[in-house]
């Protein structure tokens, strides 16, 4: 950016007449303009779906289609009572649905909604692995939703605790757990520590 | 004796005052030399770039939508930068108390600063940047009246919703590499139970070890066994 401000570098790029995509001249061949056309293209083609926006500006982030958020909602529900009954395999098949549908939303959305589903959804789907014994599936979703909020999210640090525990890395299990009780006091994961612990002292 | 014991004190200090001189000199321009030729902190920036070339090309004319999604992708690169610049500076400082990164690093990061945000000397920079998002809401507001007023809004959204993607994208490969991880580790537990039992077994370890490569010492050994 240290460029001055009225002047610029013209790139070799054209605008393919009937796509209307913006594509790089053959004789250019450099990955991070591709790259950036790629998005360029994307958006432009994200913007023209969305049959709300007629004027191909994006809407300011303070309102949402309520209907993208009605259908994840339901097909959380749905997995929650496949859950429920006992279906893992099915629960996981829906909540990895649901997860798709929040991350196709438009990016202009606001984006502690996405951050809110999909923590939620990767806890839960998570949930739904640990049902089955997948350990490995169930920690890699638990670890995206701590990443996502690690504040307010004890049943994720406490799956992840399970997780390791289970797969016999216990030294893990206890420094997860323990960073679980950085945020706020839990009974459950207070006592699968006390269990992890134990299980250590033993093996000294 | 008396002439040279006032001659030999002067010319004592016009030597020393000279070479700190010409040596400061020197090392200054050096330092100066060095930050000009500095990598910038970011890269080129393409969108800036591709909005502008699409802006002025005539023949086909590009439609406006193609350039309000331009100039949101310019914003978007905008407000990241800015969003970096913010999370580094914090975790830079830290490094460079405790001696972790070199002075080289820091400079590069103190001019990428000043480029965007206020700084302290680099006076021209921050012109640059101020006005880059100035003409980025002036662009807006011609598409769009108050566009303006949503658009790094809508910029920073993008940016949240980029980082949270990436690392949705991560969770497949993690969950592969763990598996990965776990059914070796089931093998080789299972495998040292049934060593125990038939240790001269060799086909079952052979077609175990080409799956898992666990202990590749001990399954090329075998290897060599049977061929023999």
């Amino acid at each position: 950016m240290a460029q001055s401000t009225d002047v610029f570098v013209v790139v070799p790029i054209e605008m393919d007449p009937t796509t209307k995509a913006i594509q790089a001249l053959p004789s250019s061949n450099d990955p991070l303009l591709a790259r950036e056309l790629e998005a360029l293209n994307n958006l432009h083609r994200t913007l023209k779906s969305v049959p709300e926006i007629t004027n191909g500006i994006p809407p300011p982030p303070t309102s949402v289609g309520p209907k993208r958020s009605a259908l994840i909602e339901r097909m959380r529900q749905t997995g929650n009572s496949a859950f429920k009954k006992k279906n893992y395999s099915e629960a996981v098949d829906l909540y990895t649905h649901a997860i798709t549908m929040a991350l196709t939303r438009p990016p202009w959305e606001p984006s502690a909604l996405l951050r809110d589903e999909l923590h939620q959804l990767y806890a839960n789907r998570a949930q739904a692995h640990i049902g089955i014994n997948n350990w490995p599936e169930a920690l890699a979703d638990v670890n995206a939703s701590i990443d996502l909020k690690r504040v307010g999210n004890p049943k994720a640090h406490w799956r992840k605790g399970k997780c390791l525990k289970e797969m016999g890395r216990h030294e893990e299990a206890k420094e997860a757990l323990e960073f679980g009780l950085e945020f706020g006091n839990d009974t459950e994961l207070a006592h699968m520590l006390k269990e992890v612990n134990e299980t250590l002292s033993k093996r000294q | 004796m008396v002439k040279l014991s006032i001659i030999a004190p002067l010319v004592y200090i016009v030597v020393l005052v000279g070479t700190l001189a010409v040596f400061s000199s020197l090392y200054r321009k050096r330092k100066a030399k060095k930050a000009a030729s500095l990598e910038p902190w970011f890269g080129p920036h393409y969108s800036r770039d591709i909005y502008l070339t699409l802006l002025h090309q005539e023949n086909p004319k590009v439609p406006d939508s193609i350039l309000k999604a331009a100039l949101v992708r310019r914003a978007t690169e905008d407000i990241r930068r800015i969003v970096t610049i913010r999370q580094a500076k914090g975790s830079l400082q830290q490094l460079l108390q405790r001696g972790s990164i070199g002075d080289d690093l820091w400079t590069r990061f103190t001019v990428a600063e000043a480029e965007i945000e206020e700084g302290e000397a680099r006076e021209k920079l921050i012109a640059v940047a101020q006005q880059e998002l100035k003409d980025v809401a002036m662009e807006a507001n011609g598409f769009g009246s108050e566009w303006a007023a949503s658009i790094f809004q809508s910029a920073h959204e993008i940016v949240q919703a980029t980082k949270i993607r990436e690392r949705a994208a991560e969770v497949a490969e993690q969950a592969a590499a763990e598996r990965v991880w776990w059914n070796e580790k089931r093998e080789r537990a299972s495998r040292e139970l049934l060593g125990e039992n038939s240790d001269e077994d060799g086909v079952l370890v052979e077609s175990s070890g080409s799956r898992g490569a666990a202990r590749p010492g001990t399954t090329t050994q075998r290897k060599g066994k049977n061929a023999t």
